[in-house]
């Protein structure tokens, strides 16, 4: 019994299948010499399967990403398993601070004129109108209680799934992480009365503007709300 | 203690000189004393517009300069005993030849002489539109129902709002021509005060003969009968207190087959 649970911890690099595929545990209390040297001696084992695909568990130690590179590449050159992710229980201060601050949500109440600029880490909430020249940018969504007249960037920091919401949705441009869409008449999803839109990216890659409706089925993870009745 | 208002624009050629010229000699008429100052240094039109271009000596860069006293460059516009003055802008010079702190100081100092002081902008949100706005205690929005008017409009009430010293500004629709606006070809009144979300002090209907009377140095208002010196009348009375419902516009009247026509759509 006691064998059994020291063997575990004692084993520098274990593969392990899981019903995703096959998992390598890197110990992380061992050296990172020692776990390249054990690590190359176990995908080397001809009995491992081909060309299967693997996630690497890190556990609780932060990896540099010469270092993660590095692992990878004793994986790629000594067995034809690919690396598709890795697992780590620990986030450096910097990277928590920064998903702390997109999750936050900013409210600006007041008109957007001509010329100025209202950024956001998180979600924006603007009240008020964004005129014709004025803009929004926010890492997380955008969300106008007025009429958006003017320019809307949403997902700044690269977040695909960010969406632009808004009362009276008229912009002349809208941007949701590096897509722009100029909102010229030639585009067939304008509405006459653009009451209560949203925007967001496709999977085509193309902005589509819908009905704010539609918005907790296109993007149900937006909702934070627990409970209710 | 008078009160110093700046007239923007940010758009050229929407009436801020004229708009200046006949609120001041507005006021003067109701009895109060004031001061223009110009301050469209390089390009002055206020002096000509009032007529008192032959009248100058002095300019307002002379003064800032030391070159003379306030009172040598002030022109007094004689058809207002002592109510009206003029301090022109240089035309030899160019706005970077003064800067905001040289302004605010000069008109501080006139507040006490004069009721209102009323600051002619140039075009622009440069130099010359920092230089205007630093002396001011409140400041007025010409815009004429035309898109990029509006737009531009909008910018400078933008920058008229991060100013701390300023009050919240107010509109002056210039330029009104009732026909289009009622066939829906220009920007309605509503429309644009709802766009620009600032309190309206006045609209000024289109006139040809504020053309005519500005060629002549004889500022519009001061014809009682016209509806463009009507419309600066109501607005000089707002800016002293008093509560003027806006003017309606006159329709053009229906000629025979329209009134038959309205006769029949009525039923």
């Amino acid at each position: 019994m006691k064998a059994q649970v020291t063997g575990f911890l004692k084993n520098i690099v274990n593969i392990k299948g899981t019903n995703k595929g096959l998992l390598i545990q890197l110990n992380d209390m061992a050296s990172y010499t020692e776990i390249l040297d054990e690590l190359k001696k176990k995908v080397s084992d001809p009995a491992l399967e081909g060309d299967a695909e693997v996630q690497i568990q890190l556990a609780k130690r932060v990896y540099s990403k010469g270092q993660l590179d590095e692992i990878k590449k004793v994986i790629h050159d000594n067995s034809k398993m690919k690396v598709i992710g890795t697992k780590c229980d620990v986030v450096t201060v910097e990277e928590c601070n920064r998903m702390i601050a997109e999750r936050q949500s900013e409210t600006y109440v007041g008109i957007v004129r001509s010329g100025q600029v209202v950024r956001a880490n998180g979600d924006l909430v603007v009240i008020g109108d964004v005129n014709q020249n004025g803009r929004i940018e926010a890492g997380g969504n955008v969300y106008v209680l007025g009429r958006l007249k003017g320019f809307a960037h949403a997902g700044a920091s690269g977040n695909k799934d960010a969406v632009i919401a808004a009362s009276w949705l008229e912009a002349t441009h809208l941007k949701i992480a590096d897509e722009l869409e100029t909102m010229t008449d030639e585009l067939d999803s304008l509405s006459e009365q653009p009451e209560m839109e949203c925007a967001y990216l496709h999977t085509s890659g193309k902005i589509i503007i819908d009905r704010l409706q539609e918005l907790r089925f296109l993007r149900p993870q937006i909702s934070t709300f627990k409970g209710g009745s | 203690m008078g009160e110093a208002i700046v007239i923007t624009s940010g758009k050229g050629g929407v009436g801020k000189t004229t708009t200046t010229a006949n609120l001041g000699t507005a006021l003067a008429l109701q009895g109060k004393k004031v001061c223009l100052i110009d301050t469209d240094i390089g390009l002055r039109n206020l002096d000509v517009i009032l007529g008192l271009e032959n009248r100058i000596i002095y300019d307002l860069i002379d003064v800032l300069e030391g070159r003379c006293k306030i009172h040598q460059a002030l022109v007094k516009d004689k058809r207002f005993e002592d109510k009206l003055f003029l301090l022109p802008a240089a035309q030899t010079a160019d706005k970077n030849d003064v800067n905001p702190e040289q302004m605010k100081e000069l008109i501080e100092g006139m507040k006490a002489e004069y009721d209102f002081i009323i600051i002619d902008c140039p075009a622009g949100i440069e130099q010359g539109y920092k230089n205007a706005v630093a002396g001011a205690d409140r400041a007025i929005v010409v815009t004429t129902p035309e898109i990029s008017a509006v737009r531009d409009a909008d910018r400078i009430i933008g920058l008229l709002e991060l100013e701390e010293n300023l009050e919240a500004p107010k509109l002056i629709i210039n330029r009104i021509r009732p026909h289009l606006m009622e066939a829906g070809d220009a920007l309605d009144v509503n429309e644009i005060t709802t766009h620009l979300s600032i309190d309206l002090l006045g609209i000024v209907p289109d006139d040809e003969r504020v053309i005519s009377s500005s060629n002549k140095g004889e500022p519009v208002v001061m014809d009682p009968s016209n509806p463009a010196a009507l419309g600066y009348r109501n607005i000089a009375r707002r800016l002293l207190g008093e509560s003027v419902p806006l003017m309606t516009m006159d329709k053009p009247k229906p000629g025979m087959f329209g009134k038959l026509k309205s006769i029949f759509s009525s039923k």
